[in-house]
């Protein structure tokens, strides 16, 4: 399990230096000292073992996140292009039931990407929204997002 | 093609300016923060299209390098000023 | 002309339009928190656009993946970022604007 783990991280450094430096056969001295470092880093800051995650929920998440938020920016822009904007903001308190840890950032940074909302607070329980329209149905969505990113990390969600 | 490049960068550019203007106008300084947005969105967009429009692939790191830097120019404004709070309270009002 | 040169041309039309509307959003809205919805979203499928654009004129493979790189980490960015905006702007206490009727 942590070899898999530092494995996929060596293959993910790898690749990022070879995109970094465009594929020069001269850089790799430089970048065998940069991906051991940032191995060494990664596994001090975000020791294996503490989350898992699954290819296909990072698939089904992704797509998700890239649809929603090509409709959250045409929303907008139309909003922006609109006489009257048609706003009804509004600060809304949605109850968190993603344990603590990556799965909430994941969830506070995904909500400023989708449609009619952007995180404005985060405590111990709960999750406060600013909604452009306080009359959509902003929970339901909330409560989407959530299940794939439980999906994602391989968690469960709480009783709220 | 490059020419094509060229124009939209300019044109980016402009709204960068306007929108920079606009911000700098704040009311609140919670609204000029939102200059280290702007860069990390239209000014990496403007660099972009700069590096594919001669032969300046180098500027393709300097986009990177402003990505970044909005990142943790932003993180550390809005975490300074959050815990300077205490200090200066009611100094900057929302008027 | 070329069809991969045509459609970089739509995409790269397509994101300037957006970042413009996204300008337009920043200079019409009334307060921090909407101008921060205009910048999130607008601008980053702006810039999602000229990156998908660009990238039928990348010369190479490399390339291409490194300004997805640059896109992915730009995302990132705004997002965090325009959360501690929000958050720092909410705890000065600055108050979220509200349609008149909601006001009664």
């Amino acid at each position: 399990m942590i070899l898999r783990t530092v494995f996929l991280r060596i293959v993910l450094f790898i690749a990022v230096w070879w995109i970094l430096t465009q594929g020069r056969a001269d850089s790799w001295g430089v970048g065998l000292i940069s991906i051991v470092s940032a191995l060494i880093v990664s596994l001090v800051l975000l020791p294996p073992g503490l989350f898992r995650f699954s290819f296909a929920g990072i698939f089904f998440f992704l797509l998700y996140f890239l649809s929603r938020s090509l409709k959250s920016g045409i929303q907008v822009a139309l909003m922006a292009a609109r006489l009257d904007p048609g706003f009804h903001p509004n600060i809304q308190e949605i109850p968190l039931r993603l344990p603590e840890g990556l799965g909430r950032v994941i969830l506070v940074n995904t909500l400023n990407l989708m449609p009619g909302t952007l995180s404005v607070d985060l405590t111990a329980s709960s999750l406060y929204l600013h909604v452009l329209d306080e009359r959509q149905p902003i929970e339901a969505q909330v409560r989407d997002i959530e299940k794939l990113i439980a999906h994602m990390l391989c968690v469960e969600l709480e009783e709220s | 093609m490059n020419d094509f490049n060229l124009l939209l960068a300019v044109f980016l550019l402009v709204n960068l300016i306007i929108a920079l203007l606009r911000v700098a106008r704040g009311p609140t300084d919670a609204d000029r923060l939102l200059a280290a947005l702007l860069f990390g969105t239209t000014g990496v967009a403007i660099l972009l299209l700069l590096a594919f429009t001669a032969d300046t692939l180098v500027l393709m790191d300097v986009a990177l390098v402003f990505a970044l830097l909005a990142a943790i120019t932003g993180a550390v404004f809005a975490q300074r000023a959050w815990r300077m709070e205490g200090v200066e309270e009611g100094k900057d009002g929302n008027s | 002309m070329a069809i991969p040169e045509l459609l970089s041309s739509i995409f790269l039309v397509m994101g300037a339009a957006f970042f413009m509307a996204g300008t337009i959003g920043l200079l019409r809205f009334p307060d921090v928190y909407t101008r921060l919805h205009a910048l999130a979203k607008v601008d980053n499928l702006g810039l999602g656009l000229i990156i998908l654009g660009l990238l039928f004129q990348a010369p190479g493979l490399t390339v291409a993946l490194k300004i997805i790189l640059i896109w992915l980490l730009a995302l990132a960015a705004s997002s965090a970022v325009s959360f501690l905006i929000a958050r720092r702007a909410l705890n000065r206490g600055v108050a979220p604007w509200k349609a008149k009727e909601q006001k009664i």
